[in-house]
C-alpha cells in the first residue's frame, strides 16, 4: 500500500558525523522514472543521502521507504538500486567483461543470457569491442561508461549517480550529460544524481532539489529553481541571469552584442572570448537616445514586484526585470552601470 | 655526470661483499678437501640422510608461512579498516616485536615455554598439569611465527590500506553478500600483498638456525643448523657450501613459483 507516486520516500532523515550534523531532518519523495538531481556546494549532504538510499550509510534518524516499505536497515546488496560511484570505483582485476558481468553472475545467470546482455550494454555505452581490456588501462571517460554499464545491466528499479562526471573534461562531460539523459528516458530507469553543477542539473533533471547546510532549500523541476528562486542561497546558486558571449578588448571594457561596454573587470587577455553575465534587474530600461542599446520590447510578464520583459538589442534578447511595464513593441533604451556587468572566464560557466 | 655514477658505491659493496663470496661458496661446493673439482659433496646430501633435514626445514618453513598467513590476514585486514593515527597503541603492540632483537625474543620464548615457565604455571594453576614444551617441533614451529608474523602482516596491510573502499561498496552494490565481496574482491585484490608476505616469511623461515637451536634443543635439526655446523664446527666448508647452494636453489625456486602468482610484484618489498 503505498502511494504510485512515491518510489522512493525519504522521512524526517537525520545524519550526524560526530559532532557534525551533515543531514538535518530531510523529506524527499522520488517519483517513478524521475531525474531528480541533488543540488548543492561540496559538504552540502547530497552525497550523504544519495549514499543512505544506497544502503551505504545508516541515517542517525528517520527513515527510508522503498515502494512504501521501511529499507532502512536493509544492506545494499539486497536493494533494488545501483550505484554509479564517482571515480567508478571498477575492479581493477577484472576486464571490462567481468566488470560488467559481475552483478549478473551474482544472480547465477546463464553464460549465453550474462554474455548478450553485456553485449547490449557496451553497445548503449558506445564501448563495443572493449570486453577483454583491462579495467584500469581505459581512459576516464571510457571508464566512465564502463561503470554506468556495470550499474545499468542489472536493471534497476533506479540508478544512483554520484557526481559520475566530475573527472572528465568539459565537452566530454557535456556529451556525456545528453547522452545520459538519453539513457534515462530510453530505459525508463529513476535517476537519482548528484552534481554540484547547476548547469548540469538544469540540463538534465526533471526535478531539482537545492541542498546546502544538510538541508533542501528548495525542490522543483529545473524551471521552476531556475526563475523562482526560494531563498538567496538558491538565488545565488542558481542565478537567473543573461549569459552571452563577449570579448574583451581591453581591460575594464568589454565587447558584447555589437556594442563596447565599460566594466570593472581586469586582468583577461587581450580580446579573449568571454562570458557576460548580467542580471534582469540590473538592466535599466531607459529612453531610446540615451540608452547604450537600442530595442523593441517583444514580451512581458506581471511576476508581482516587478515585470519581466524580453527585450531584443544588439541581436541579444535580453531579460530584463523592471517595475516600470513597456508595453509590447515598444522601443526602449538598455543601460548597464559597469559594476553590473560580470565577466568570467569561458571555461568557469560550467559552474567549477 | 650521469646518474649511474651515484650507484658505484653500492656495485662496490655487490661485488665485494655478494659476487665474490658467491663464487667462494661455489668454489668450495663443486670441489673436495684437496681443491680438486668434485661432485662428491652433492651425491653425499642426496643419498645420506641430510635430504631429510632438507624437507624437514621446508616443511616447517611452510607451515611457518601458512600459520602466519591465517593469523596476519585476519589482522592486517582489521588494522586496514582501522585509523592509524587513532590507534596508536594497536599499531604499536604490532610493531614492537619487530623493534626487538630477535634472539632476546627466542630468549624470551625459550624462558616463558620451559618446564617451570610461565604457561606451564598457568597450566598447573587451571589443572591441566605441566606439559614439555621446550625441546619440541612445536616450540620451534611457535618461535619462528613469533618472529616472522609481522612480516607477514605488513606487506598485506599495506596492500589492503592501497585498495579503494569504494569496490568494495561497488561490490555491494552489485549484489555481492559479505562473503562473496571477499573472495570476489577483497581477496583477490590483495593477493600482490600475501604474495610478498609469503616471501618474507618463507625465505628466513627456511633457513632459520638459531631458533631451532635455542627452541627445538638439537631435537629439530635444520638446514640452517646443518650448515651452521659445517663451517663453524666440523670445518668443513666444501659440504657446507654445497649445502648453501641447494638451499640457495629451493630459495630462487619458490620465489619464481610466487612471481608466477603476482606477476608484476606489485606487492613490492616489505612495505
Amino acid at each position: 500500500m503505498y502511494d504510485e507516486m512515491r518510489l522512493i520516500e525519504l522521512k524526517g532523515i537525520s545524519k550526524n558525523f560526530g559532532d557534525t550534523q551533515v543531514l538535518r531532518n530531510v523529506d524527499l519523495y522520488i517519483r517513478k522514472k524521475e531525474f531528480l538531481t541533488l543540488l548543492g556546494p561540496s559538504g552540502c549532504g547530497k552525497t550523504t543521502m544519495l549514499r543512505i538510499i544506497g544502503g551505504f550509510e545508516f541515517p542517525t534518524e528517520g527513515k527510508v521507504l522503498f515502494e512504501g516499505k521501511d529499507i532502512t536497515d536493509v544492506p545494499p546488496y539486497r536493494r533494488r538500486v545501483n550505484t554509479v560511484f564517482q571515480k567508478y570505483a571498477l575492479f581493477t582485476h577484472m576486464n571490462v567483461f567481468d566488470n560488467i558481468a559481475f552483478g549478473l553472475k551474482l544472480k547465477k545467470m546463464g553464460k549465453q543470457e550474462i554474455a548478450r546482455r553485456v553485449g547490449r550494454m557496451l553497445e548503449l555505452v558506445n564501448m563495443e569491442g572493449y570486453e577483454k581490456r583491462w579495467a584500469d588501462s581505459l581512459s576516464g571517460g571510457q571508464q566512465q561508461r564502463i561503470a554506468i554499464a556495470r550499474a545499468l545491466v542489472n536493471e534497476p528499479e533506479v540508478l544512483l549517480l554520484d557526481e559520475p562526471l566530475g573527472a572528465l573534461d568539459l565537452k566530454l562531460r557535456k556529451n556525456m550529460q545528453l547522452e545520459l539523459k538519453a539513457m534515462q528516458q530510453e530505459l525508463g530507469i529513476t535517476f537519482i544524481y548528484v552534481t554540484h553543477d547547476q548547469e548540469e542539473a538544469l540540463t538534465m533533471s526533471d526535478t531539482i532539489a537545492v541542498m546546502s547546510g544538510g538541508r533542501i532549500h528548495q525542490i522543483g523541476d529545473p524551471k521552476k529553481i531556475y526563475d523562482e528562486p526560494k531563498n538567496a542561497f538558491v538565488a545565488d546558486f542558481i542565478g537567473e541571469s543573461n549569459i552571452l558571449p563577449g570579448v574583451m578588448p581591453e581591460d575594464d571594457v568589454v565587447e558584447m552584442a555589437g556594442q563596447k561596454f565599460p566594466c570593472v573587470d581586469e586582468g583577461f587577455d587581450k580580446n579573449e572570448e568571454v562570458d557576460v553575465v548580467v542580471r534582469p534587474e540590473d538592466i535599466m530600461v531607459v529612453g531610446q537616445d540615451v540608452g547604450m542599446l537600442a530595442g523593441t520590447v517583444e514580451s512581458v510578464i506581471f511576476k508581482g514586484v516587478h515585470y519581466e520583459m524580453m527585450i531584443l538589442a544588439g541581436g541579444y534578447r535580453w531579460k530584463v526585470h523592471s517595475t516600470a511595464m513597456q508595453p509590447v513593441g515598444s522601443e526602449v533604451g538598455l543601460s548597464i552601470v559597469p559594476f553590473n556587468i560580470h565577466i568570467m572566464h569561458r571555461e568557469a560557466v560550467s559552474g567549477k | 655526470m650521469k646518474r649511474s655514477f651515484f650507484a658505484w658505491p653500492y656495485v662496490v659493496w655487490m661485488i665485494v661483499f655478494t659476487v665474490l663470496p658467491l663464487l667462494f661458496v661455489a668454489y668450495y661446493g663443486f670441489t673436495d678437501a684437496t681443491g680438486a673439482l668434485s661432485l662428491d659433496n652433492w651425491r653425499e646430501f642426496f643419498t645420506s640422510g641430510d635430504l631429510k633435514t632438507l624437507w624437514l626445514s621446508v616443511r616447517l618453513a611452510l607451515e611457518c608461512t601458512a600459520v602466519c598467513l591465517v593469523v596476519g590476514y585476519p589482522a592486517a585486514a582489521f588494522l586496514a579498516g582501522k585509523d592509524m593515527s587513532r590507534h596508536k597503541t594497536l599499531f604499536v603492540l604490532i610493531l614492537l616485536p619487530m623493534w626487538m632483537n630477535f634472539l632476546l625474543r627466542t630468549y624470551a620464548m625459550r624462558t616463558m615455554l620451559q618446564d617451570n615457565g610461565l604457561i606451564n604455571a598457568f597450566f598447573e594453576a587451571i589443572g591441566i598439569g605441566r606439559k614439555q614444551m621446550l625441546y619440541t617441533e612445536g616450540a620451534v614451529l611457535l618461535g619462528m611465527v613469533y618472529n616472522y608474523l609481522p612480516f607477514m602482516i605488513l606487506p598485506i596491510y599495506t596492500c589492503m590500506k592501497k585498495m579503494d573502499r569504494r569496490v568494495v561498496e561497488a561490490a555491494e552494490d552489485l549484489g555481492a553478500n559479505p562473503l562473496q565481496v571477499f573472495c570476489k574482491v577483497s581477496l583477490p585484490l590483495s593477493v600482490p600483498g600475501i604474495v610478498s608476505g609469503i616471501t618474507m616469511v618463507f625465505m628466513p623461515a627456511v633457513t632459520t638456525f638459531a631458533i631451532s637451536k635455542l627452541l627445538g634443543g638439537g631435537m629439530t635439526f635444520l638446514i640452517g643448523d646443518m650448515i651452521e655446523n659445517m663451517f663453524m664446527t666440523l670445518k668443513n666448508w666444501q659440504y657446507g657450501s654445497t649445502i648453501s647452494m641447494i638451499l640457495l636453489v629451493v630459495i630462487i625456486a619458490s620465489v619464481a613459483l610466487l612471481r608466477k602468482v603476482d606477476p608484476d610484484n606489485q606487492g613490492g618489498g616489505l612495505w
